[in-house]
Parts: structure tokens; sequence; C-alpha cells
């Protein structure tokens, strides 16, 4: 391949017969030396120009340090966040750490004081958000805290709801925009209307809040029945992203609820979607919150196939056009692409094998051919409630131009009851059962897709799911674990393993790099957690080993 | 056939009919409550929380661990929110799950529950109000805990005002007016140390604990800070509710 700069983009031309235009060198999108966000940087990349450690020399990786959290309640499920040689680490009970990211050597701990009593949604966390001198992490018993980045202090702290009354809590990593850090919340399978909260980086202020339901009098809030938008979900437990020149954030807002029954919820009508804005993409101006638009992906969703996940800011071309886009993974595995700035659907294309709770996706973004559970009897319905994706996130490659996902394959049988809500407490409306259909078997696999045509380069296949987020770097590899310990290497370009290592527990975080003195770091977390348990009704063989390690390679000091 | 009379007994049945009933009845709690793919599963067979089925779980064990929630985990103290019968079913109908046909809820069973304080309606639309979700931060429970809900800013509401006015224009002696740092605000002083000055900023709803090196905040006695404002979403007759449940539910100092 002959790439070729032409100012801001780079012209590719591959052998002679092809030739594609690569994304913009969008601004910032790539990391480097840092890890600075959750996604990498705020457009959820996943992606670092590093290129030290590359496809030709990843077979001498090996391990420079680790770091045991000794906290090994719900695995390690967070992204370390690296700022200028100190690496974040949070576990999932919120002890969280400040780490020389050169050694390993602690800087400073902060153990945040554990809740009295249960927890709704178990202390699960995926990560921390640094800026403006402070480490910001959502707690399992829902407060916001912001802790000093030298002293490991408390800078400030606030409430975000009671989790005893909303049932609800913080499991996701806050985004950063500019002066504020939004974070989003659990709560979506429970009776709970759900939100995302900004608060001023500095003080603790509340900024703005946006409601993933519109309440009565504002648009939108005719798409439920009766009073059960009250209760109807949408909480938007994962991480958004952040689009500096459009001051829009985006977020993807999780399931109605009840999740698998719409008789109460349903207002009968279709036009502009159901249940507004559960299931959806939604833009909005990072100074007010106010929506900018918004792509309903599901609507009248009744499969608990959330919106949840990663929001990928990527400008490529489009029949002939250059685009700013959002491609984002529904829980139900199928890729959306979407216009960022306008919200126009463009396209969408399936990432799994085995799906049947629609047919297809019309060119308009319409779904085709729906299976809805029905009361008291099962229907087979795939992808199951793990979704054709877990919450383990994607990564795209500028080098490549293509966007790398993690999948599995497995369907569910769903049986709908009607349910009631009552504030804070679980509102499913039915169940799954763990169910393949005849023949079939469950797998894992990752793949490379062109993210706007859809078309699949390459295909990863495992035996098991694979539930660990991905990584990517300009050393043309792509970086994942899988539940059996192994964390491991694959080209970017063939999908061909080049290099693993056994972590000693399952991988169910999001390994990141970074670079200190000149020398490139890859920071895997293991330790498994999260419904890992869930696999255990597919695959009865397989025995996860929980931990909480975080595993440092590097290539060896003398072979740089 | 001790252990089914302990049982049935204790349950208020009359007989082994009583038994069947009691299990199936568990069942339906259970597939509302526990059986979801996150939690254990149809039949406790399998899912995201620890199998519960042919565990070798006795009736005390399930009970306990029912009644008291799991800390640190999702599993919650369904002692707090089960009916005290549905409480009992799962119970049982888990222990079915155990190999235990006929189970035994004498050991291990909650006391009798208190009778639930039986609110007149008026005082029942208060506590409504004063926790509604619908308000955001512009609620009474943002900032005060009663009933077992509520976050604690201040210190638990003893004097109850004795009018609507009253509520409304509330003095507030505790809040001050804390300088520093090139800003001013109206705070609840929670600590002034050599190590650190630790207040609730009241600026807007929610307040934020904030925390300052000693000596960087000057705290001065007034302030420019409302009750009236943080409870403006209330109308008249809604505050007039809460009142009620106030009077209803509030420990009176002593």
């Amino acid at each position: 391949m002959i790439c070729v700069n032409l100012r801001a983009s780079i012209l590719c031309l591959r052998g002679a017969l092809f030739l594609s235009v690569c994304a913009f060198a969008q601004d910032g999108a790539a990391t480097t030396n840092n890890w600075p966000h959750y996604g990498g940087t705020q457009f959820a990349w996943r992606y670092s120009a590093l290129d030290q450690i590359n496809a030709s020399n990843v077979k001498r990786l090996a391990p420079a340090w680790q770091f045991q959290t000794g906290d090994y309640e719900m695995g390690l499920q967070s992204t370390p966040i690296v700022v200028d040689g100190v690496l974040y680490l949070v576990t999932s009970r919120n002890q969280l750490f400040a780490l020389d990211a050169a050694t390993g050597k602690l800087i400073w701990n902060y153990k945040y004081p554990l809740p009295r009593g249960p927890v709704s949604y178990g202390p699960q966390n995926r990560g921390v958000a640094v800026g403006d001198g402070k480490v910001f992490m959502g707690t399992y018993d829902n407060y916001l805290v912001a802790v000093d980045t030298k002293t490991g202090r408390e800078a400030w702290k606030v409430n975000i709801d009671d989790t005893k009354q909303c049932g609800c809590n913080v499991t996701a990593a806050p985004l950063i925009a500019k002066d504020k850090v939004i974070v989003g919340g659990s709560g979506g399978d429970s009776a709970h209307r759900g939100y995302l909260t900004a608060f001023d980086m500095k003080t603790g202020r509340l900024a703005w809040r946006f409601y993933a339901i519109p309440g009565p009098g504002e648009k939108g809030n005719e798409t439920w029945k009766g009073d059960s938008w009250k209760f109807g979900g949408g909480a938007p437990w994962m991480t958004g992203s952040f689009d500096p020149k459009l001051n829009l954030v985006y977020w993807g807002m999780g399931n109605a609820a009840s999740d698998l029954y719409s008789g109460d919820r349903d207002p009968g009508t279709t036009a502009g979607g159901v249940n507004l804005y559960t299931a959806s993409v939604v833009a909005l101006d990072a100074d007010t919150g106010k929506l900018r638009w918004h792509h309903q992906e599901v609507p009248k969703d009744v499969w608990d196939f959330d919106s949840a996940y990663e929001c990928v800011l990527v400008d490529r071309e489009v029949r002939g056009k250059m685009r700013k886009l959002l491609v984002h993974v529904n829980k139900g595995g199928f890729v959306f692409v979407l216009d960022r700035e306008t919200g126009e659907f463009i396209k969408a294309y399936p990432m799994v094998e085995l799906y049947n709770w629609i047919t297809g996706i019309t060119e308009d973004g319409k779904l085709v051919g729906r299976k809805d559970p029905v009361v008291g009897a099962a229907t087979m319905i795939c992808p199951g409630a793990t979704g054709g994706k877990s919450w383990n996130q994607t990564a795209f490659s500028p080098r490549t131009g293509w966007i790398y996902s993690p999948a599995q394959e497995a369907c569910n049988d769903l049986i709908a009851r009607k349910d009631e809500p009552n504030e804070g407490r679980s509102f499913i409306g039915g169940n799954w059962i763990s169910k393949m259909p005849p023949g079939k078997i469950s797998s894992g696999h990752i793949d490379a897709y062109d993210p706007v045509t859809g078309r699949r380069q390459w295909t990863y296949q495992y035996k098991y799911w694979l539930m660990a987020s991905l990584l990517t770097t300009a050393g043309d590899l792509v970086f994942s674990g899988d539940p059996e310990g192994f964390f491991f290497a694959l080209d970017a370009r063939t999908g061909q393993k080049l290099w693993e290592f056994q972590t000693g527990a399952g991988n169910r975080g999001s390994s990141v790099t970074y670079s200190v003195n000149g020398r490139q770091f890859i920071a895997n977390p293991s330790g498994w957690g999260s419904l890992a348990g869930g696999m255990g009704g597919f695959f009865p063989e397989f025995e996860s080993r929980g931990g909480s390690v975080l595993t440092v390679f590097a290539l060896p000091e003398n072979s740089k | 056939m001790r252990a089914a009379l302990l049982m049935l007994v204790a349950a208020g049945l009359a007989s082994a009919q009583g038994v069947q009933e009691l299990v199936t009845q568990g069942a339906e709690v259970y597939a509302k409550s526990c059986a979801t793919g996150y939690c254990h599963g149809v039949k406790g067979a399998v899912g995201g929380a620890p199998r519960l089925a042919s565990r070798g779980f006795d009736e005390t064990y399930i009970m306990t661990v029912t009644r008291m929630g799991v800390k640190g985990t999702a599993m919650q103290a369904f002692g707090t929110i089960l009916p005290r019968r549905d409480l009992m079913a799962v119970v049982a109908y888990v222990a079915t799950l155990n190999g235990i046909a006929t189970p035994n809820l004498g050991r291990g069973m909650p006391a009798a529950e208190a009778p639930r304080r039986l609110l007149p309606a008026d005082a029942a639309k208060g506590r409504e109000l004063f926790f509604e979700a619908v308000r955001g931060f512009a609620r009474c429970s943002t900032c005060h805990a009663l009933d077992g809900l509520g976050i604690a800013i201040t210190t638990p509401i003893a004097n109850i005002p004795a009018s609507v006015a009253a509520l409304r224009e509330l003095a507030t002696p505790a809040v001050k007016t804390a300088t520093g740092q090139g800003e001013s605000f109206p705070a609840l002083v929670l600590t002034q140390g050599a190590r650190e000055t630790k207040v609730y900023d009241l600026t807007l709803p929610p307040p934020v604990m904030r925390v300052f090196p000693p000596g960087a905040l000057k705290i001065a006695d007034g302030s420019a800070w409302k009750h009236s404002s943080v409870i403006a979403s209330y109308r008249d007759a809604e505050l007039a509710s809460i009142l009620s449940f106030l009077k209803a539910v509030a420990v009176p100092a002593p």
C-alpha cells in the first residue's frame, strides 16, 4: 500500500486496481503518549498512533510489570487512563489507584468507603475520567467523586440520585467535554427513568441533566402510553463521545422498561418512534444538554436491545462525499451508521450470523419483520440477552480504514409477562432462557469491517464469547483477551493471531497503550466479571477464574 | 412431620396442600424477582449470579441470604422488599430446588412484620411529593433523609414548621457564606480543621461536598440562600401535604 499525505487527508493506493480514500486524519482522534479518555480520545476510536510495538516485533512482547489490586469482586472491568506517565486504575468496588505507568509503583490509592447494604446493579466499574487535575469516578452507590490527581484526596463529591429509591448507580466511566464531566447511570432494567447528568469539573455543581424520556409537554412524551414514561427505563449505562468541533456530545440510550413487555407503554402509534428516546443514539449540545438530533434504532424495544454502547466518530467517504459519521453497534447485533452532524441514517448491517428478531433494516432505517416475544410462551430470539456484542468496545484504525468488533453468537427463549412498575425495583416484564436453535452452537468472533459498507474483511473465530474490548494501533495490531485468560494480538490486516500471553484470569476489561520516555506499553486488565456467568448457560464445561490484575507489556529494553 | 408442622404453623397454613400452594406462589415470586438471565436464571440453574439449584442449601441459609442480601453484590435484602408471605414462599421454592420437598421455615423466620405504618391520605400524598422522582433535584429528599430514603445533607428534620409559609421561609442559620479561591457561595460547613475545610456548596441543588485546603475559605455568618428557592417547585397545597407527612413520621426534637 502506498499512502500519500494530501493536506488533511491521506490518499491510499492499494495495488494498482483499488483506489480508496482513507479517513481524514481527524485531529486528535488517535491517542499518542497518553490514553486520556475512556475510548482513547473523545472520538472513541480506541486507536493509538504508537507503532514501536508492531506486527513484525510483537512476538517479543513481554510483561514489564503487574499490579494486583487485591479487590477481586466482579473482576477488573475497567479501562485504565494514562496521563503524563501516571496510570489511573479503578476496581469494581471503587478502589482507585494511581501508578507510575513505567514501573507500576503505587503513587497513591483512594479507597471509597463501601456503602452499607446491597446495591442495585452490584459493584461494577468500567473506568474513570481525568481532567482539571482530578480523577472523576462514579460510585456504586451513585455518587460522582472528584479526587485530586496529585494527592489522591477528595476534591468534591455529589450524589446523583438516591440509589435506594431509583434502583440505579454508576457503572460507566464519565466523559469529559470541555469544562464538564458527564455521567450516565444504570437502572434500565428497573422501574426508573434514565438520564445523563453533567457537572462542572471544577466545582462539582450541576450543569445540566438530559432525561432519556421526555416529560409531559416535551416532544416525544406522546410516544409513551399513560404514565409509563415515569418508569420507562432508557438508562444510558455506558460512556458517550464528544466532537469538539461540532460541540456535540453523543450518547447511546438504554432499553425501554419493562424490558420484554410493551403492552403498558406502547401508545399504539409508530410514526416518529415509540418510547423515545430509549434504544436511541442522541446528540446533545455540550454546553446545555439540549437535544440536537436523535435516531431511534429500536422503536418499541421488547428484546432488551439497548443502544447503550459506544459511539465511534469517524470521517469517511460515503457515495463520493466525505461525511462526519457515527458508527454504533446496537445490542441486537446490527451496526448503525449515522451522519453525526444531522443524525441522518446512512446504513445498517448485521455483525452476527444469528439474528431473527428482525429480518432486516430498510435503506431508510426501518426495522422489517419484527419477531416480538409473547406473553406466557417461549419465543426463540437471536441474539440473546448479552447481545450480538456486549459492552466491551470496538476499535477503529485509520490505517486500514476498518472497524474491529467483538461478537457472540447466542440465542434465548424469551417469555414476556405483564409487570407492574415499583420504583427502583426490577422491571423486566419477562425472562430469558439460554437456548440455541437446533444444530447451532454458540461461539464468539472478532471481525474487521469497512464501517460504511459493512463489508467483512476478516474473521477471528473463537469457541467461547469474546468479552474484552479491542485495541488497535499504528503497529497494525488488534489486541484483545479471551475468557480463558489469554491476552493476544492479531494482525490488523489479516486477523491472524501473532502473539498471546496467559494473564491468569478471564478478560472482561479494556486494554490501552501509552508511552513513557520513548517506551511503548500495553496495559491489560484481567479478572473476568460482569455477566460473565451468563456464558455458563451455553458452555457448561467452561470454568471461569476470577481475579483482578493489570498486566503491562513492552518490548524488552534491549530489543526495541 | 414435625418439621412440616412447624412450617405450617409458622406460615399460618392449615394443610399439606398449603405447602404446595406456598411453593407454587414462591415459583411465581421467583420468576418475577430472581429468575432473569442477569440474576439466578430459570429454576436457579444458570444465570449471571450464582447457581441456586442443587447447592445443598438449607432453609435457614436461604432465608438468611434472601432476607439480608449479600453485601457488596447485586443481591438485595429482600426482607425489606417482599411482603412476608412472598418472602417465605420464595424461600420455600428455592429450598425445593435444593431437594427439600417439604421446606421447614420455622428456623430463620423473620419476626412478624411490624404493622405497616398507615399514613393518613394527606400524609401519604406528602410522602410521595417529598421523594417525587420527576422533580429531579427539586425535591425535598435531595437534602433530607426521612423514613429510610433520601440524602442526609442536613440534620434530621426535628422541628416541623407550623405552616406552609413558615416552611417556605424557614430560618437557616447553619447556612453560611464561604469565600475564597476567587468565589463566594452559600455553604454548610462540615469540618473546619487543620487538615482541610469541608463544606457543602449550596449554590444550586444538588449540594456538592467540596474540600479546600486549610485557610483557603473564609466562612462568614449569614447567606443569601433561601429555603423558599429550593422548594419553589412545590405548590402551597403540596407543601401542606408534606407537612402532614412530616408530622406523621419525623422524630420530634427532645
